[in-house]
């Protein structure tokens, strides 16, 4: 969005972040989860739109590419940020995350 | 739409009325499996190994007891479910080997007690099908063969996993996760019987599908799990009935529905909930209405020793409808937590919560409730509707209403009132020649009429009859 400058950091060594594997970071105070689903890299709010609790250390699901709150169970689709089930009904964000020169980079707005 | 009349009882029917809690008879116990009492995965292994079950869903109930022991108890109705003795009940227990298509191939003590409940009377004269829950499993269930040919899937639960697990496991767990509560995991994790109804697009089914459940043995659970999908313009109208023999021991029903009405379809699902009074009701009651489908809980609470229901509706298209009707009824001894709850995700969606509780005899009930309109659900409408009637000093009723508003555009009211039966009721109507008894029933009888109108006749005529039994004796 115009009105918000992109910070990119870097998560880590693109060989440190496997198929399965999950990073939690934190950027300008917000945290975000980012993972590699069968090789593809995908990066979350960490932060579920049900009651504002964690999110991004629930159980992941590389092949179905979700992430399931720990503490009610809504499945968030990792793609767009959207629940797949109830109770949570609102998305929550979602950021470019890619590799550059062998190094995981995240873009946060 | 014009609303149905509402025969009164006659006095035929309501004959017998005065012999207190007229369902708490049991049968003998002749079972073909009756787990030991108490929850540990080699229980729950147990029933998804005695069901035969794909390792799909017998990973899921594992999973869902992992989460039934780290959730916390819910702290609804002040603590009392804390009572609740979790390793005192039997998880599962199967009646019948083989289940029924036609009542002369149900045994005959089990058909004895649904020909004293009247359901397959009832089935021949006005259902569409029926499924009777006996114990863990449903030993009876048929659908009229029309239904069938047009493509209506209405089997028990268990059926429906074995015959169509592409649609299950698509729909399965969506609207009520496993860990979204601690009764939910537990139902996940242990479940049995229950219905799956599937209405394909454009389908009416004109007449409603009843499922019955019946509790038998002491200190038993019975947690039903029932999967509604309504796909586009279709309708169906499901009416479930439940009760129990009266034991000195506490028995547990814990129940999952979710429902799913897609875009333009309309669900109505009726309850009429008379457990006896040593039963624990704790049940999650949840639903999904896509774009201008319509939703609708017809909820009727008179037994139970303790209910915890708060049914709701996620609005999730735009112009869909959702009705919440309660009434809850809470006698001597009785804690009725009823209530409901309508989240707007959409635009120009529109709910009504209506919720009314009796209390006599130092019965307490409740109203808990969410209304929720979410960001983006703009011109959304809802009006919330609380009413108790006192029927005495001892007696107590609370009202919890939550409402969560973020959007700006709607229009949202919430009424409540709290009454006692006055003296000039009862003067005026004991003055045409009616007793104190008969004046305060017929006021109890008033107050819920909206709930009554909204039954089909003979179930509005079986609720006065409950109504009538549950006043007997309030006064004096």
């Amino acid at each position: 969005m115009a009105n918000h400058t992109a910070t990119t950091i870097d998560i880590c060594k693109a060989d440190e972040l496997q198929p399965g594997d999950r990073r939690i970071v934190e950027v300008d105070g917000r945290k975000v989860g980012v993972f590699n689903s069968a090789g593809e890299l995908y990066a979350i709010e960490d932060r579920c739109s049900h009651d504002d609790g964690p999110l991004a250390e629930g159980p992941f699901d590389p092949e179905r590419r979700t992430v399931e709150c720990p503490r009610h169970g809504s499945l968030f689709d990792l793609t767009t940020g959207r629940p797949k089930t109830l109770p949570a009904y609102l998305p929550v964000d979602t950021f470019d995350v890619h590799v550059e020169d062998g190094v995981v980079k995240l873009e946060v707005r | 739409m014009a609303t149905p009349e509402v025969a009164a009882a006659t006095p035929d029917q309501l004959k017998g009325i005065k012999e207190a809690y007229e369902y708490g008879f049991h049968d003998p116990e002749n079972y073909a499996f009756k787990s030991e009492k108490g929850l540990s995965r080699s229980v729950v292994e147990g029933i998804s190994s005695h069901k035969d079950e794909p390792q799909w869903m017998r990973d899921f109930r594992v999973k869902a007891l992992e989460h039934f022991e780290q959730h916390p108890m819910p702290k609804w109705a002040g603590g009392m479910m804390d009572t609740v003795d979790f390793q005192n009940i039997h998880y599962f227990v199967r009646a019948s080997e083989k289940q029924g298509r036609s009542w002369d191939e149900v045994p005959a003590d089990i058909k004895k007690t649904f020909d004293r409940l009247g359901i397959p009377e009832a089935e021949r004269k006005y259902l569409a099908g029926v499924g009777a829950q006996y114990e863990s499993e449903v030993v009876y269930h048929q659908i009229r063969e029309d239904l069938e040919k047009q493509g209506v899937i209405f089997l028990d639960m268990d059926s429906g996993l074995r015959e169509h697990e592409d649609i299950v496991r698509e729909y399965w767990a969506t609207v009520i996760p496993p860990n979204d509560n601690k009764l939910a995991a537990l139902n996940s994790a242990v479940w049995s019987g229950g219905s799956f109804v599937y209405v394909p697009p454009g389908v009416h089914v004109e007449m409603p599908l009843q499922a019955y459940f019946r509790i038998n043995t002491e200190n038993m659970g019975q947690f039903e799990r029932t999967l509604i999908i309504a796909d586009e313009g279709s309708f169906v109208h499901y009416i479930e009935g439940c009760t129990a023999p009266q034991y000195t021991t506490d028995s547990l029903h814990s129940a999952v529905v979710e429902i799913v009405a897609k875009p333009g379809a309309r669900v109505r699902y009726t309850t009429i909930q008379n457990w006896s009074h040593n039963v624990y009701n704790l049940v999650t009651k949840r639903a999904i209405a896509h774009e201008a489908a319509t939703m609708e809980w017809i909820d009727g609470n008179l037994g139970s020793k303790l209910t915890c229901k708060y049914p709701s509706i996620y609005l999730m298209g735009p112009e869909a409808h959702g009705e919440v009707l309660s009434i809850a009824f809470a006698g001597r001894g009785q804690h009725q937590d009823a209530g409901g709850k309508a989240i707007h995700v959409a635009p120009k969606t529109t709910s009504t919560i209506t919720s009314k509780s009796i209390s006599k005899d130092g019965g307490r009930a409740s109203y808990r409730g969410l209304l929720e309109i979410a960001p983006g659900a703009r011109e959304s409408k809802s009006k919330v509707v609380c009413d108790a009637l006192l029927l005495d000093e001892e007696s107590r009723s609370d009202t919890y209403p939550t409402i969560r508003i973020g959007e700006d555009n709607v229009d949202v009211g919430h009424e409540a009132t709290v009454s006692k039966i006055g003296e000039e009721q009862l003067f005026y109507l004991m003055s045409r020649g009616l007793s104190e008894e008969e004046a305060s029933g017929m006021i109890v009888g008033g107050f819920i009429e909206p709930f009554t109108r909204e039954l089909p006749m003979e179930y509005a005529v079986e609720m006065n009859r409950l109504i009538e039994l549950q006043m007997e004796g309030s006064i004096g």
